[in-house]
C-alpha cells in the first residue's frame, strides 16, 4: 500500500500551488511542451488557488479493511496544510499539519503533537494508499517532470489530451514516467497513470462525477487504485469546496492542531 | 664434583622414563602453542576484519555518538583530523565517512536501512567489507554523484538491477525531512542478511549536500592500524593529539562490545582450559620426578652418608629438572614444528560443518581454523613451560635433601 | 584370589610409589571430570540462554509470516490451540506482534509491540526473571509496559516515565495510547534490546484493534528428554496448515555455533584425553619397569609367566580403582559446586551475544551422567593398555636379565 509522488490533482485537492505567472517553468522548452505546461497548468488551476477550504469523505478498501472517515482541509500556497478528521467519532480531532517540508500529526486520544521522522515518511496517510511523503512531495510536480502531449484526439468517444510526464534525471522520484489524460474541453482530468521504470503500471488515479465546484465543474471523485491489488482503493469525494478565502499564516500552527 | 653433569648423567640413567617425560612436556608445548595461536590468530583475524565492517580499529566520532548514533551528531573538521592521524606512526590508514539511518524507495516497495557515505579515493576493498563483497557492478567513481552501491537482498526486495534508480530519504542536521535520488552502480553479497538487505553505500559529497553538513564534516574517522594490539597505545596517542570534549576517541572494544564480548570469553575459556592441561602435564612432570627420586633413596642415603649435604641434593634434583625442562622444550620444538607450519600455512577447513556466512558479535567468521603466534605469545609459552616443570622439581628436591640416611641405607 | 592378595600387599609395601602413582592418576582423573563437567555446562547454558530467553523449543507461526512479518498474518484461533497443546502435555503461549513509534520526551524510536499472555508466558520463556530495573508487565497494571534495554537508554526513560506508542491499527486508523515504563530488561539479545516494546496482551489487542489470533506462539517441551524433532513434529500435527519450527531451525546461526562449539568441545577433550594417557603411561611404567628386578626373582623362583603378568595387572587394577575413587569424590564436589555458583568471569567479559543472543559471562559447571563416567572408564582403559608392554616384559624376561636389569 504505497504511493510515492502525487498528481497534480491530488496535490490540489489538499494543497493549492502558488504558480508566479513567469514561472521558470513557462519559460523552458520549445513550443510544443511550453503548450504542454501551460495546459497542465490550468489542470491544477482546477483546484487551485491562493487558499483553499473543503471538506471530503476518503474511502478506503484494502484486503483487510475498509474505512471512511470524513474530513476538513484548509491550505495556503504551497507550503502550509492543516486537515482534521470530522468522523468517525472515535478519531475526530486527529489533524494533521504540513509547514514546509514537516509534518505534524496530533492525536487527540493521547493529547499529543507528534513531529514524523524520515522512517515514518512512508507509511500510509490516515491508513489510506497515500503516504506522508505524498504530502511533502506534491507541490514539486513542475520541478520534477518535464512534460510533452504524446496523444491528442478520440478515445472511447471522447475528445482527449494524453501527456507524458517525464521525471527530470536530477529529480527524487521513484515512477519511470507518468501519462496523464484530460478531457480536450476544459482541461477535466480523467486518468492518471504512474509507471514504474520498467515501464509497468504501479498505481492508476481516475477522475469522474464532475459536478459545480467553487463556481465551476470539476471532478468530485478521485480514486487510486495499486496494480498489484486491483480490488483496492482509496476514493476521496468532495463535498464542498471555496477557494481564495481569508486565512492568516498564524492559522497553520501546532496551537491550531489542537483546537477542537 | 661438578652438579650439572652429574645431574645430566642421573636423567640418562633412565633413559625410557626421561624421554616418556619430554615427551609429555613437548606435548604440553604443541597444545600450548594450538591454543595459543589458534587465539592469536582467531581474535587478530576477528577483530582486523571488524575494523572494516566500517568503525576501523580506533573511532573518532562526535561525543555521545557511540551511545545514540544520531545524523544531527557531526564530527566537524573531519578532513583535517584525518589528514593528521596518517602522520602518526603505526597508524596504517584513516577513513572519513557519514553513518546513518535512511528510508529507501523504489516503485515496488520502500524498506528501512543505514548508509555508509564514503570518498572512493579513501576507500579499498581491504578496508570496506561491502566493496570486497561487490559481485555486480563496481563503487562510484567519484565522491560526487548519484551512485549508490546496494546489498543484494535490497535489490531483490526493491527489485533492483545496475543503472536502476531509487529513491532514499533521510533527516538532516537541523532534523528536516530530505530525499534524494541514486542509480545502482554495483551490488555486493556478503552472505550476511542483514548486512545485505540493509547497508547502502553512498558518495560523501552528495550526501553532505543533502545533509547540509559543511565541506569537512563527516560522522566519522575510522582509523585502522598495523598491529591490533597496539590500538589502546595509539587511541591515547590520537586522542592526545586530536582530542576535545566534542569528540570521542574510541577503541573497537568500545564501538565493537559484542566481539569484545565474545573476544574476551573465548579468551578466557581457553585461559582456563590451559591452565588445566598445564596441571595435568605438571602432575605427570611431578609424578615422574618424585618417583626418580624415592627409588634413589639409598643411593642418596649413600651420598649423604659420605657427605653430600642436603642443600646440595636438593640442588642436584632442582637442576635434573631444569635439564628435564630443556630437554622437553627441545622435544616440544621438534614435534611442534610441522604442526604449527600446517596450521599456519595450510589450516583446517571447517566450513563443512559451519557454513560460510555465520558472525559471531556482528562479524564474518572465517571456517578455516589456522593459527599464528606472536613473539610475546612464544616467549611465554616457553617461559610457562619451562616454569612449570622446575616449579614441579621443587617437591621432589625436598624430598631428596630429606633423605634421613640411615633408613635410607635399608631401603629397597 | 592369590593372585589378589599378593597384588594388594606388593602395592603396599611400595607405598610410597603407590601413593605418587595413584595421586597423579587420580588427579588427572579430576581434572577430566571437572573439565567434562564445565564444558557440558558451557554447552547447556548456552543453548538454555538461546532457548529459553526467547524463542522456546519451536514456534508456530502462520506461512510467510517469518519473511515478511505482517499484523494480518495470524493464527485465529490461537487460544484454541494453545490449550490444545497444552492438554498434549506441552507448554505453550501466545503472542501478538506489531510495529509502532514510541516517543518520549522529544525522542522517538522504532518499536517492535509484544502482547504478552502473562501466565502462560512464563512457563515457556524466562524473560520475566530478567528485568533490570523496575518490574515485570502485571495484569492489574495493563496500561505499563517493560521494554529493552538499549531502547530505554534511547528514549531515555525510567520506570514509571510516561511513553506515546503511534502505529496503525488492524482497522487502518492510527493507533496511539500512553503508556508507563514498569521495568526495563537486562540484555537479552539484539532486537529485543533495540525495539523490544512489551505489553500485557489485553492492552496490545486494544491498541491494534485484535480481538483475537496470534502471530506466534511458543511451545515448549516438558522436559529435556524428549527428542526435538519428534516433539516438533507432534506439535505440527496438532497445528496443520500452520508453520511448526524448532528454534534450531530458526535461528540456524545460533544451532550452528553449538554445533561448532561441541565439535571443539570433543577436540579439546581428546587432547585432555591423550595427556592423560601419557601420565598413566609414565605412570604404569615405572612402576613395572622401576621393579623389574624384584619380579625377576619372582620368576626365578617358579612364578609362570602367565602369573607375573595377571599380578602386574592387578596391581595395575587396584591403583587405578583407588586413584578412581580419589577422582570422582574430588572431581564430583568440585564440579557440583561450580554447577551451584559458576566461574564468575563478568571481571573481564561483561555481557555479550552470539548470533544475536545475549550470553551471561559467568561459566556454570553441569554434572551429567556422562560427564563423571566416562573419564573414570577411560582412565581404566588407558592404565590396562599402558601397562599392557610393561607386563609382557616382566612376563618373559629371563630371571637371570630381570636381576641386572638397569
Amino acid at each position: 500500500m504505497r504511493t510515492a509522488g502525487i498528481s497534480l490533482s491530488i496535490v490540489s485537492a489538499f494543497i493549492l500551488l502558488i504558480h508566479p505567472i513567469n514561472s521558470s517553468f513557462a519559460q523552458q522548452g520549445n513550443a510544443a511542451s511550453k503548450r504542454a505546461k501551460e495546459i497542465l497548468r490550468q489542470v491544477d488551476d482546477l483546484w487551485r488557488g491562493s487558499s483553499s477550504h473543503s471538506i471530503l469523505t476518503m474511502q478506503v478498501k484494502t484486503a483487510h479493511y475498509t474505512r471512511n472517515i470524513r474530513l476538513e482541509g484548509w491550505s495556503k500556497g504551497k507550503e502550509k496544510t492543516l486537515v482534521r478528521i470530522l468522523a468517525p467519532l472515535k478519531e475526530k480531532g486527529t489533524a494533521t499539519l504540513k509547514s514546509g517540508n514537516n509534518i505534524y500529526s496530533y492525536l487527540p486520544r493521547t493529547d499529543r503533537t507528534i513531529r514524523l521522522t524520515s522512517g515514518m515518511m512512508m507509511g500510509s496517510w490516515m491508513g489510506s494508499h497515500f503516504t506522508n511523503d505524498d504530502l511533502v512531495k506534491e507541490s514539486r510536480m513542475e520541478e520534477d517532470y518535464d512534460p510533452a502531449i504524446s496523444y491528442e484526439g478520440t478515445r472511447n468517444n471522447q475528445n482527449i489530451i494524453e501527456f507524458t510526464l517525464i521525471p527530470k534525471p536530477d529529480a527524487a522520484v521513484v515512477w519511470g514516467k507518468v501519462v496523464a489524460t484530460v478531457l480536450a474541453d476544459g482541461y477535466l482530468p480523467l486518468i492518471w497513470h504512474y509507471y514504474d521504470e520498467d515501464m509497468n503500471i504501479a498505481r492508476t488515479m481516475t477522475f469522474s462525477k464532475s459536478k459545480l465546484l467553487a463556481g465551476r465543474p470539476r471532478p468530485t471523485v478521485m480514486r487510486v487504485v495499486p496494480s498489484d491489488k486491483p480490488n483496492e482503493y482509496t476514493e476521496l469525494v468532495y463535498e464542498k469546496l471555496e477557494l481564495d478565502i481569508k486565512l492568516n499564516n498564524a492559522f497553520f500552527s501546532l496551537a491550531s492542531l489542537k483546537r477542537w | 664434583m661438578k652438579l650439572g653433569s652429574m645431574a645430566w648423567r642421573n636423567l640418562w640413567r633412565r633413559k625410557r622414563r626421561t624421554l616418556i617425560t619430554a615427551i609429555s612436556i613437548g606435548f604440553g608445548v604443541m597444545l600450548a602453542v594450538t591454543f595459543t595461536g589458534s587465539g592469536d590468530y582467531w581474535y587478530t583475524n576477528m577483530i582486523n576484519a571488524g575494523a572494516t565492517m566500517g568503525l576501523g580499529h580506533i573511532t573518532i566520532e562526535p561525543h555521545g555518538y557511540n551511545q545514540t548514533p544520531a545524523l544531527d551528531k557531526r564530527l566537524l573538521n573531519a578532513g583535517q583530523i584525518r589528514k593528521h592521524v596518517l602522520t602518526m606512526p603505526g597508524v596504517s590508514n584513516a577513513i572519513v565517512r557519514i553513518m546513518g539511518q535512511a528510508m529507501f524507495a523504489s516503485a515496488s516497495k520502500t524498506i528501512g536501512g543505514m548508509f555508509l557515505a564514503v570518498d572512493p579515493a579513501q576507500e579499498s576493498p581491504d578496508q570496506n567489507l561491502l566493496l570486497r563483497s561487490l559481485i555486480q557492478g563496481q563503487l562510484f567513481p567519484g565522491a560526487d554523484g548519484r551512485g549508490i552501491v546496494v546489498g543484494s537482498k535490497m535489490a531483490e526486495k526493491l527489485n533492483l538491477r545496475i543503472g536502476k534508480k531509487l529513491v532514499y530519504t533521510t533527516t538532516d542536521v537541523s532534523g528536516e525531512i530530505v530525499s534524494e535520488i541514486a542509480r545502482v552502480t554495483g551490488i555486493f553479497k556478503t552472505g550476511v542478511s542483514e548486512v545485505d538487505g540493509a547497508l547502502v553505500l553512498l558518495p560523501i559529497n552528495s550526501v553532505r549536500a543533502i545533509l547540509h553538513y559543511d565541506d569537512e564534516d563527516a560522522t566519522l574517522v575510522a582509523v585502522t592500524v598495523n598491529d591490533q594490539r597496539y590500538a589502546e597505545r595509539i587511541r591515547d596517542k590520537i586522542a592526545a593529539a586530536v582530542g576535545n570534549p566534542l569528540r570521542e576517541v574510541l577503541t573497537w572494544k568500545q564501538t565493537q562490545t559484542e566481539l569484545a564480548g565474545i573476544i574476551t570469553m573465548d579468551k578466557s575459556g581457553n585461559y582456563i582450559t590451559q591452565v588445566l592441561i598445564g596441571l595435568l602435564i605438571a602432575a605427570g612432570i611431578l609424578n615422574t620426578l618424585l618417583m626418580s627420586v624415592l627409588e634413589r633413596t639409598r643411593e642418596f642415603g649413600v651420598m649423604m652418608a659420605v657427605g653430600m649435604s642436603p642443600a646440595t641434593l636438593f640442588k642436584l634434583v632442582l637442576v635434573e629438572s631444569f635439564w628435564l625442562a630443556l630437554i622437553g622444550l627441545a622435544v616440544g620444538i621438534v614435534i611442534t614444528a610441522p604442526w604449527y607450519a600446517y596450521l599456519h600455512y595450510v589450516g583446517l577447513d571447517f566450513s563443512g560443518a559451519i557454513g560460510k556466512d555465520y558472525s559471531a558479535g556482528g562479524v564474518l567468521v572465517d571456517p578455516i581454523f589456522r593459527i599464528r603466534l606472536y613473539k610475546e605469545s612464544i616467549i611465554a609459552i616457553l617461559t610457562g613451560v619451562f616454569s612449570l616443570t622446575l616449579l614441579s622439581g621443587i617437591y621432589p628436591a625436598w624430598r631428596a635433601g630429606r633423605t634421613p640416611p640411615v633408613e635410607s641405607l635399608k631401603a629397597m | 584370589m592369590k593372585i589378589l592378595s599378593i597384588a594388594s600387599r606388593n602395592v603396599i609395601r611400595n607405598w610410597r610409589r603407590t601413593l605418587v602413582t595413584t595421586l597423579a592418576m587420580g588427579f588427572a582423573g579430576f581434572i577430566m571430570i571437572l573439565f567434562a563437567s564445565l564444558t557440558e555446562g558451557l554447552l547447556y547454558t548456552s543453548e538454555r540462554n538461546a532457548v529459553a530467553m526467547n524463542l522456546g523449543d519451536m514456534q508456530i507461526h502462520a506461512e510467510g509470516y517469518r519473511d515478511d512479518p505482517d499484523l494480518y498474518k495470524r493464527i485465529d484461533n490461537a487460544a484454541d490451540l494453545v490449550r490444545k497443546l497444552q492438554q498434549a502435555g506441552f507448554h505453550a503461549a501466545q503472542r501478538v506482534y506489531g510495529f509502532g513509534l514510541a516517543a518520549a520526551g522529544s525522542t522517538s524510536a522504532g518499536v517492535q509491540l509484544r502482547g504478552i499472555d502473562l501466565t502462560n508466558e512464563a512457563t515457556v520463556t524466562q524473560i520475566h526473571k530478567h528485568v533490570m530495573q523496575g518490574n515485570w508487565l502485571a495484569d492489574t497494571d495493563p496500561k505499563s509496559v517493560v521494554i529493552g534495554k538499549k531502547l530505554g537508554r534511547t528514549l531515555n526513560v525510567k520506570p514509571g516515565d510516561e511513553v506515546v506508542i503511534i502505529g496503525q491499527a488492524a482497522d487502518g486508523s492510527m493507533a496511539n495510547d500512553l503508556y508507563t515504563v514498569r521495568g526495563i530488561l537486562k540484555s537479552i539479545g539484539e532486537e529485543v534490546d533495540r525495539a523490544g516494546f512489551f505489553m500485557v496482551e489485553r492492552a496490545f489487542r486494544e491498541l491494534m484493534v485484535l480481538p483475537q489470533g496470534a502471530h506466534e506462539i511458543t511451545v515448549m517441551r516438558p522436559d529435556r528428554s524428549r527428542d526435538l524433532e519428534s516433539a516438533t513434529a507432534q506439535v505440527a500435527a496438532l497445528a496443520p496448515g500452520y508453520e511448526t519450527m524448532h528454534w534450531r531451525r530458526l535461528r540456524p546461526v545460533i544451532a550452528r555455533i553449538l554445533d561448532l562449539a561441541d565439535a571443539q568441545t570433543i577436540v579439546m577433550v581428546l587432547i585432555t584425553y591423550v595427556a592423560v594417557a601419557m601420565i598413566v603411561l609414565n605412570a604404569m611404567l615405572m612402576s613395572v619397569f622401576e621393579r623389574i628386578r624384584e619380579l625377576g626373582v619372582m620368576k626365578a623362583i617358579g612364578v609362570t609367566p602367565w602369573q607375573l603378568f595377571l599380578l602386574v595387572y592387578a596391581e595395575t587394577m587396584v591403583q587405578v580403582t583407588v586413584a578412581s575413587i580419589i577422582a570422582l569424590s574430588s572431581g564430583w564436589s568440585v564440579a557440583r559446586y561450580f554447577q551451584n555458583n559458576g566461574i564468575d568471569l563478568s571481571a573481564i567479559a561483561g555481557s555479550t551475544s552470539f548470533g544475536g543472543v545475549a550470553i551471561d559471562p559467568i561459566w556454570y559447571a553441569y554434572v551429567t551422567k556422562e560427564a563423571v563416567i566416562i573419564p573414570i572408564v577411560f582412565l581404566f582403559i588407558i592404565a590396562a593398555a599402558a601397562v599392557i608392554y610393561p607386563a609382557i616384559k616382566a612376563a618373559v624376561i629371563r630371571p637371570v636379565k630381570a636381576i641386572y636389569y638397569h
